[in-house]
């Protein structure tokens, strides 16, 4: 008897041990030992930790009742974000920037997650001023039907061209390419001069379509979605897409950079190796402080286009969009935080730091744009913007972005892969949309200078 | 009656229960962890599964499988990949365990050395390698061009005729250590008498290696060859690191491929999708498997 006893408490403290792992921090939302209200928040930028960490120290030594915890999580952030809120571990808010890779705002609001920005908030005189929040509610970006559920703080610049004047003056060029051919042929000019010891443009092995070319087809009015009949529509980019293929035919792209790093490529940009390099505006910090540049001069130039003009808008990104878990406990708490991280002097401070542009005209006004740096050279041109999120299918096959890129570097059938890319896109569409899993997004007073102002329709067929 | 009740009772003082109880927690987590999460699988076979919601599509799943070209292609790719792998690793690996096994001077050493790579996470070397295939003066280029072995530089990873060998050669440089190890710890099994008694027979070394070394050698290579195998089919970790499937899908092997429609940034998680795939790299690792264990008992009865 003794031995049965014995044995099962062995096998109690076994199943106990086993369960232990998974049971020790299951309130999330909980008191603190110094028995303030813990708010616990996800973010998945590293570059700003520092500048977060110093105002949230600041903010957790003046508030007596709230406790702000912040936790970096970097790989896989969607799908940790997801695991964390069935397992019942979810933070009370997490951050997210417009289009975030891998995140769609939708499936989130359809599975009950998130908590809508309450009206209280939305309506505070010095949080409208800091964000400009009434100005940049964006269907499926950061709101579902209108009603938000994110609202940024900062914006990251659309894509701009960034060149090596020193290479480009030795290649006898003066003006900054304005056309997608202008372009081909600077990096071919550039390419010959090099003599194989610098190149003309670059990539590198990741969002290599996103990085620069799609800005380009964008500006040039060309996009993925026909939001007015709401079908996928790819037939706009045969033309860029065989212009493009220059760049290797030529031999104006810089070898191997197609399966190099970003950081790779960066400090090859630095190092005067090659003289385009095509990003957004956290190139000024990285060629500040990163990879700094000192022995040529830069210059950043507006994306080219097919014919130099702008008729379509080129994606800028939103940053710092905080969102609440609908498990949040304490969210008065929460709120009250999301207004800290939204306030005047910590938008200002983060701006000065040079992590992003920002995004209210007040806020513009108040900034001191001398401590910004070069990220000036990164301000907001007019034809900048967001479109409304397209909707999220399930493919058969490449991603639209991969299949347009791998044909750019094979010089392949621009023609078959685009009849692929439509045929398999609106295939994918109709069965969701048949199956329930997305609804068909139709606005048909689209602007393109203008997405975000038409009127959105979600039909079931 | 009372015969079984004596049975019962002696099986219980030769510790059957405390087996059972002992193995128990060891059963609970394979039942958690291994089979659980295998029958979870098939639930979503016939659903288009993003993470939060199962919605239901039929047989959609299987019949895009089988038109699915870059999965196939994929499953070439795998076995390109592993065939490579193996033809270079194993007899290299036994090559080096033979020669080290001498305890000539300096041997532990090298041993250290070939042993080293397995050690690292695959994924730090793999980033490493991509520097030293990197085109424009990368080392590799640079050191075969100034001896004269090519004239201009290779891609090595985003030309679709050199990829597979170059990832190859990454693989091989990660696995020689550890095969190495295998094979040293099944030669030291082999007495020594033998080898002493064959010297005075006076075998020369081929002779011993193919005559004894070998021989005696093939239990432990049956092991070691069925390791090799499963796992060179399963290895997806530094092509991704390196290549990502690239370039335009053709260093794809099945398990990069599924993990890509899971863990994409571009797309939606495809999880059902990933399931059946999934089960078809299952099954054809499983064949693989087994035949080779056909293979084998084959040769056994032959030798």
């Amino acid at each position: 008897m003794r031995k049965i006893i014995s044995i099962m408490m062995i096998m109690l403290v076994l199943v106990g041990a086993v369960y232990a792992g998974g049971s020790s921090d299951k309130s999330a939302s909980s008191q603190s030992q110094s028995g303030k209200t813990v708010v616990n928040i996800w973010t998945n930028d590293r570059h700003d930790a520092e500048y977060l960490n110093e105002k949230i120290a600041e903010f957790n030594a003046s508030n007596q009742d709230i406790e702000i915890k912040m936790t970096t999580v970097v790989e896989d952030y969607p799908n940790m974000l997801v695991m964390s809120y069935t397992s019942g571990n979810a933070p009370d808010l997490f951050y997210m920037n417009a289009r975030g890779t891998g995140f769609d705002l939708k499936t989130f609001v359809d599975a009950g997650m998130l908590v809508p920005y309450p009206d209280s908030l939305l309506n505070d005189p010095d949080f409208e001023k800091v964000t400009d929040a009434s100005k940049h509610i964006v269907e499926g970006i950061n709101a579902i039907n209108g009603v938000p559920y994110a609202i940024f703080s900062v914006l990251r610049s659309g894509t701009r061209m960034i060149y090596n004047m020193d290479l480009l003056e030795q290649a006898g060029i003066t003006e900054l390419p304005a056309t997608l051919q202008e372009l081909v042929d600077t990096a071919a000019a550039v390419t010959a001069a090099g003599n194989g010891n610098f190149y003309g443009i670059a990539t590198c092995s990741s969002a290599q379509f996103e990085r620069w070319l799609e800005g380009i087809c964008n500006k040039s009015g060309i996009y993925h979605y026909d939001y007015k009949n709401g079908r996928f529509d790819f037939s706009g980019y045969a033309e860029p897409i065989k212009l493009a293929q220059k760049f290797f035919s030529d031999g104006s792209m810089f070898p191997g950079s197609n399966t190099q790093g970003v950081d790779a490529m960066r400090a090859q940009f630095a190092n005067g190796t090659f003289a385009i390099w095509g990003n957004a505006s956290q190139e000024a910090g990285v060629f500040t402080d990163q990879f700094p540049i000192t022995e040529f001069e830069w210059a950043v130039g507006e994306l080219p286009s097919m014919d130099g003009n702008a008729y379509g808008t080129v994606d800028s990104r939103p940053q710092k969009g905080l969102h609440m878990f609908s498990s949040c406990k304490n969210q008065d708490a929460a709120w009250e935080v999301v207004k800290y991280l939204n306030s005047e002097d910590f938008v200002k401070g983060y701006v000065e730091h040079g992590y992003a542009l920002p995004l209210s005209e007040y806020m513009a006004s108040v900034v001191d744009m001398s401590k910004i740096g070069r990220l000036a050279d990164f301000a907001s041109v007019s034809y900048e913007g967001l479109y409304p999120a397209v909707p999220s299918v399930s493919v058969a096959g490449d991603p639209y972005a991969v299949a347009l890129w791998n044909v750019v570097v094979s010089g392949g059938d621009v023609d078959k892969v685009i009849a692929d890319l439509n045929k398999s896109y609106n295939e994918a569409l109709d069965r969701d949309v048949k199956i329930g899993k997305v609804k068909r997004l139709v606005i048909k007073d689209f602007n393109p200078l203008d997405p975000t102002a038409g009127t959105a329709e979600y039909l079931d067929k | 009656m009372k015969n079984n009740g004596r049975t019962i009772r002696r099986k219980k003082e030769d510790g059957g229960l405390a087996a059972v109880l002992m193995m128990s927690p060891a059963v609970l987590m394979l039942i958690i962890t291994s089979i659980y999460p295998f029958f979870w699988l098939f639930r979503y076979i016939l659903y288009d599964y993003n993470g939060f919601t199962a919605y239901f599509t039929g047989l959609y799943n299987i019949k895009r499988m089988f038109t699915d070209t870059v999965f196939w292609a994929s499953v070439g790719h795998t076995f390109e990949y592993a065939i490579l792998k193996l033809v270079i690793t194993l007899p290299l690996s036994l090559l080096i365990a033979v020669v080290i096994s001498k305890n000539i001077p300096g041997s532990s050493l090298f041993r250290g050395i070939f042993f080293l790579p397995t050690v690292i996470s695959a994924s730090v070397y793999s980033l490493i390698f991509t520097f030293i295939y990197a085109v424009f003066r990368g080392p590799l280029n640079t050191m075969l061009q100034s001896i004269g072995l090519i004239s201009a530089p290779i891609d090595w990873l985003g030309d679709p005729s050199w990829v597979m060998i170059s990832i190859a050669i990454v693989a091989v440089w990660g696995g020689l250590g550890n095969y190495m190890v295998y094979f040293l710890s099944g030669l030291s099994s082999i007495s020594s008498e033998i080898y002493e008694s064959s010297m005075i027979d006076g075998a020369n070394a081929r002779q011993t290696f193919f005559r004894i070394t070998l021989p005696m050698l093939s239990p432990m290579l049956k092991v070691i060859l069925l390791l090799a195998i499963t796992t060179s089919f399963k290895d997806y970790q530094s092509i991704l690191v390196l290549t990502n499937g690239g370039p335009n899908n053709r260093s794809h092997v099945m398990f990069s491929y599924i993990y890509n429609l899971i863990f994409s940034s571009t797309s939606t998680p495809q999880i059902g999708y990933a399931t059946v795939l999934s089960i078809m790299a299952a099954l054809i690792i499983g064949a693989v498997t087994a035949l080779y264990m056909v293979l084998a008992r084959k040769l056994d009865d032959v030798v």
